[in-house]
């Protein structure tokens, strides 16, 4: 059982090509659902971190209804429970590993409830494939929500000002002038973070998703073999993120287009 | 009094401090602008004159003090309407009478300049498309950028942005015309230009705040000269007398170093 790569060992992978490739479609199906969740989340949780929901406004402002100075009550006054529960959420996904936060929602979340237990499409179970999607979109919303909030920053502050003095809403100006440019900012950072998905929805196979990961453990267990089912799964996730980023590359150059002379 | 009636914005006891009070910024500014004037406001850097400007149309919210616009004191959160209940105050709705031109133009980079100018008349005001259009372009015609109106900003010169920036101000037809440095980001040959436009709005009898450093501007088209410093109005007076014969010691040595 040597480690050395001799390419005559492949052959003894052939008659697992059938599982190769199930464990690829469910590897896409994974990653594509784990984009929708992340993505409803991410925006979500951006919407919480710069909303303007301050239960104490009233407390920062004097009888005559000019702001206080600073001190507790104007502290009290700024504090939003919406967003500190969403940069909470955030800070905390952010600062542990996905394989951990995988095994606790679901030993924790889906040990409690009971999920149905079909099978899905034939060939993985619904039971693991969904903790799985559900664990994998709760962290990439974390990193969305950032992507999202650092794109609508980072958009100059004298745009708002400018809506503002012509008299659109704070949301107007949201909506007409800050987000169409944040948007376009944003773009490169989110094709990275659907590449990253794909890539990081292999540790879900330590919940028993059956893709190209664990397909890899059940070959290695079945021919003794370590290093080609490993290769051969190199090569699939290559195929996967290398042809996303170059497609995503493709349209933001397209998009870009418009905004040159 | 007689002129009470044309006092647009009338600023009382307008106070700014930063960092728990540690910096004030404005420290105690009055001022009453009637309807025609054109305030011209100068003075170092660091004196509160931009933050002052900005407080006007609550770009900046003050500490204490009361800016009273047509009647209305803007810095309040709630106001008593006509019938004495009390309501929130809808700045958006005052800022819609205030145009404000910034030293960086500001034009949004991902609309033409038509849709730039005409996106506050439809979206705010309601105005029909095609309307908004037309007078978008008939104040294009008049500072001679009416063959740039499909030109994205970035294809345009400094001069011709700070032009449109200020077009896209008056297409909501404001009672008043807020200036904050608009040549400062200008090369030198293209400050003439956007000056230009500003003494033709004077002209006509816009309402006019202008924060600058071109002293040939003030002295020429300002009726009336403000002097700050330290967050205060150290001077006022008519171009002649504020340039020819300055009261107050630190408006000497200022003018002797700008001009």
């Amino acid at each position: 059982m040597g480690s050395l790569l001799d390419i005559s060992r492949f052959p003894r992978l052939l008659p697992y090509t059938e599982m190769f490739a199930q464990g690829l479609a469910i590897t896409i199906m994974l990653s594509l659902g784990t984009v929708v969740v992340g993505a409803i989340l991410g925006v979500i949780l951006a919407l919480m971190r710069m909303s303007d929901i301050r239960p104490f406004r009233a407390l920062g402002l004097d009888k005559d209804g000019h702001l206080r100075g600073e001190g507790f009550l104007t502290t009290l006054s700024k504090f939003n429970p919406v967003a500190f529960l969403a940069t909470a959420y955030v800070e905390i996904l952010r600062s542990t590993p996905v394989i951990v936060q995988i095994a606790v929602i679901y030993y924790g979340i889906f040990g409690i409830i009971d999920l149905p237990t079909f099978s899905l499409f034939g060939i993985t179970k619904f039971h693991r494939f969904f903790p799985g999607v559900v664990a994998l979109g709760m962290n990439s919303g974390a990193y969305l929500c950032e992507i999202i909030r650092s794109g609508i920053q980072s958009i100059d502050g004298g745009q708002t000002e400018a809506a503002r003095s012509l008299g659109l809403s704070q949301s107007q100006a949201l909506r007409f002038v800050v987000l169409p440019q944040a948007i376009r900012n944003i773009l490169p950072a989110i094709a990275n973070e659907f590449v990253v998905i794909i890539k990081e929805s292999a540790v879900t196979y330590t919940i028993g998703v059956q893709d190209i990961m664990a397909v890899v453990q059940s070959v290695k267990g079945a021919t003794y073999l370590i290093l080609e089912p490993l290769l051969v799964a190199t090569a699939l996730y290559f195929c996967l993120c290398f042809p996303t980023s170059k497609i995503v590359a493709h349209f933001e150059r397209r998009m870009s287009r418009g905004n040159k002379r | 009094m007689a002129t009470n009636d044309n006092v647009i914005i009338k600023v009382t006891g307008l106070k700014k401090h930063y960092n728990k009070g540690a910096i004030h910024a404005l420290d105690g500014v009055d001022i009453e602008i009637r309807k025609g004037d054109v305030v011209v406001v100068i003075g170092p850097s660091g004196s509160g004159k931009s933050t002052f400007l900005r407080s006007l149309n609550l770009m900046e919210e003050p500490t204490s003090g009361e800016i009273l616009f047509n009647g209305v004191d803007i810095t309040k959160k709630k106001i008593r309407d006509e019938n004495g209940k009390l309501v929130k105050l809808n700045i958006d709705e005052h800022r819609q009478k205030m145009g404000m031109v910034f030293q960086h133009f500001n034009l949004f980079p991902h609309m033409t300049v038509l849709d730039n100018m005409t996106l506050a008349p439809v979206q705010v005001k309601g105005v029909d498309k095609a309307a908004a259009e037309a007078k978008a372009m008939a104040l294009l015609e008049r500072v001679g950028l009416a063959d740039r109106a499909n030109a994205y900003p970035i294809q345009l010169s400094g001069g011709q942005k700070q032009r449109i920036a200020i077009v896209r101000a008056l297409c909501m037809e404001p009672e008043v015309m807020l200036f904050d440095e608009p040549t400062s980001a200008l090369d030198p040959e293209m400050v003439g230009e956007v000056l230009d436009v500003m003494k033709q709005l004077a002209e006509e009898g816009m309402t006019m705040v202008v924060v600058t450093h071109e002293m040939g501007f003030a002295r020429e088209v300002g009726e009336r000269i403000i002097f700050m410093d330290g967050g205060k109005i150290m001077e006022e007076n008519t171009p002649e007398e504020f340039f020819s014969n300055p009261q107050c010691d630190r408006l000497k040595t200022f003018l002797e170093k700008v001009l």
